[in-house]
């Protein structure tokens, strides 16, 4: 609660100013030099948010079958709704399968994994830079709107977690095509019948 | 003299809430406050919360301010005369409303606000927003793909004095800035007016005729900016929009503006007075104070679905 506190009053300071932070640090905003989202992100995206999602994580291939047969039954026993009508249901996964395709040439990479071992894709795996969403951020109860000043700042939250998760995953110059991996992450749900896109905080290549 | 002026509009406000109820009964009621109706947004917020207000068997009490926070003062003056139970708000300014709704708490008058966020928590009940980053992020997804990853465009930036103009230009930027083969060779405001962005897509046509995108931070410029390009005869250039009006949704199905984004406005306004009607008789809302809900990108696929800023199952 007083680290909250702490954290909200920091967010003021820095966005009260209304500067932007400059590497030379000469913004005279007393002193807080450090980016009080990037703190963030250092204290909790080890601490809290991996230790969060893994406790929490549901197998994919089986969660798959259960948002089939009804998505909202599914989202109330293993989810978190977030977002109102137009939003969805977020999940902690995890699973394990073959990567059937990889696509590096968007900057929007992704990769296609086969979960049931029928040779079809049955997920998306995010690899970045570019990622779509905010399901990191969104899918435990880490990280509150109410304690941010405004949409942006929250938003740069919901950035730096996918940026952060992206440098941990496997590079360009590590094709994960043909292999077999294992993976944590999170995903946001809308409508059963559609393709989950997995935001991964781990992909680890089988040995 | 100011006395009297607030008397004359606490007149004003019981002569329009009577008219609006009919005046038969003494039943609770609720003021419903926003930007002017001549955009169909706010109309849309107005209607779904009066809708929603009857529907709970209260009667609605229904003013705009013209987005003049003096105004939205004045307004609150008359609400709490008037001795509304709540008070939905789409407010006059970030920073300048703050003090309007701190009043009327400070008269035990519970504000619910949408579509727009005040810089201060705890001084409204509920702040119901659409996300409007996240929706930002999908329209320059969309917009991403629609230009192959590559190109030149122009953005269509929104009136400065509202934070959502500056919330979606940087949502927008977060995703097409890491395309480094996506260049931005003008950017410059229209003040969400459809007949000022005209004039200003023309101009830009001329500097740059290799053109091949516009984003837009609304839909009135979007249709502003496509009626330009129309006229110049370059309908190839993409235009995505933001808000889900009806117009846009008619531009697209005939394979004009490429795509939009919708802010759930029907449904906000009627979620805020569902809360104001928790918060009336049990004193919560079981809900955190800020709120935010997603925006859906409305495309081809299914921009038949849409109606006056609601998407049909």
């Amino acid at each position: 609660m007083t680290v909250r506190t702490l954290f909200v009053a920091g967010l003021l300071a820095t966005s009260l100013c209304g500067c932007k932070l400059v590497a030379t640090g000469s913004s005279g905003s007393g002193g807080a030099a450090a980016d009080p989202i990037a703190e963030l992100v250092e204290t909790t995206f080890d601490a809290k948010l991996v230790p969060a999602l893994t406790e929490k994580a549901a197998d994919l291939a089986t969660l798959r079958g259960a948002i089939k047969d009804g998505l909202d039954k599914a989202g109330e026993s293993q989810g978190v709704k977030v977002g109102g009508a137009g939003g969805g249901w977020n999940f902690a996964v995890k699973g394990s399968g073959t990567i059937v395709d990889e696509n590096r040439a968007s900057k929007a990479a992704v990769a296609e994994i086969d979960l049931d071992g029928d040779g079809a894709a049955d997920a998306t795996l995010q690899l970045g830079p570019v990622i779509k969403g905010s399901a990191l951020r969104d899918t435990t109860n880490l990280y509150d709107f109410s304690t941010f000043r405004d949409q942006i700042e929250y938003a740069k939250l919901g950035r730096a977690l996918n940026d952060k998760a992206v440098s941990k995953l496997p590079a360009a110059d590590a094709p994960l095509k043909g292999k077999r991996v294992n993976f944590l992450g999170a995903m946001v749900i809308r409508s059963g019948s559609e393709k989950p896109l997995v935001m991964p905080v781990s992909i680890e290549v089988a040995p | 003299m100011k006395l009297k002026n607030r008397l004359l509009m606490s007149v004003v406000a019981l002569g329009i809430a009577s008219a609006m109820s009919g005046g038969a009964f003494a039943a609770d009621t609720i003021a419903i406050i926003t930007p002017s109706h001549d955009n169909p947004f706010f109309k849309a917020e107005a209607d779904g919360a009066a809708a929603k207000a009857k529907e709970l068997g209260y009667e609605t009490m229904v003013l705009v301010h013209d987005d003049d926070a003096n105004k939205q003062n004045e307004l609150f003056d008359s609400a709490i005369a008037a001795g509304v139970k709540a008070i939905i708000l789409d407010n006059a300014g970030a920073d300048a409303s703050v003090a309007a709704v701190q009043k009327a708490k400070d008269k035990s008058i519970p504000s619910f606000l949408i579509d727009r966020e005040i810089t201060t928590t705890g001084v409204a009940v509920s702040q119901i927003v659409s996300n409007n980053y996240q929706g930002a992020q999908l329209g320059a997804e969309e917009f991403v793909k629609l230009m192959g990853e590559k190109g030149n465009y122009a953005e269509l930036l929104g009136k400065e004095s509202d934070t959502n103009a500056g919330i979606r230009s940087q949502g927008y930027h977060d995703v097409i800035d890491q395309y480094s083969d996506l260049k931005s060779v003008a950017q410059q405001t229209a003040n969400w007016s459809q007949t000022e962005a005209y004039t200003v897509m023309e101009s830009i046509l001329q500097a740059h005729p290799d053109i091949k995108g516009v984003i837009s931070g609304n839909d009135t410029m979007a249709m502003g900016a496509y009626a330009a390009l129309e006229a110049a005869g370059r309908k190839d250039v993409i235009v995505v929009g933001f808000d889900g009006s009806n117009d846009v949704r008619d531009s697209i199905k005939n394979g004009g503006i490429k795509a939009t984004v919708l802010q759930p406005a029907y449904q906000q306004a009627q979620n805020a007075v569902e809360q104001a009607d928790k918060f009336i008789k049990t004193g919560k809302t079981g809900l955190e104070e800020k709120q935010l809900m997603d925006c859906i990108l409305i495309n081809a696929d299914n921009a038949s679905k849409l109606e006056t800023f609601a998407l049909s199952e």
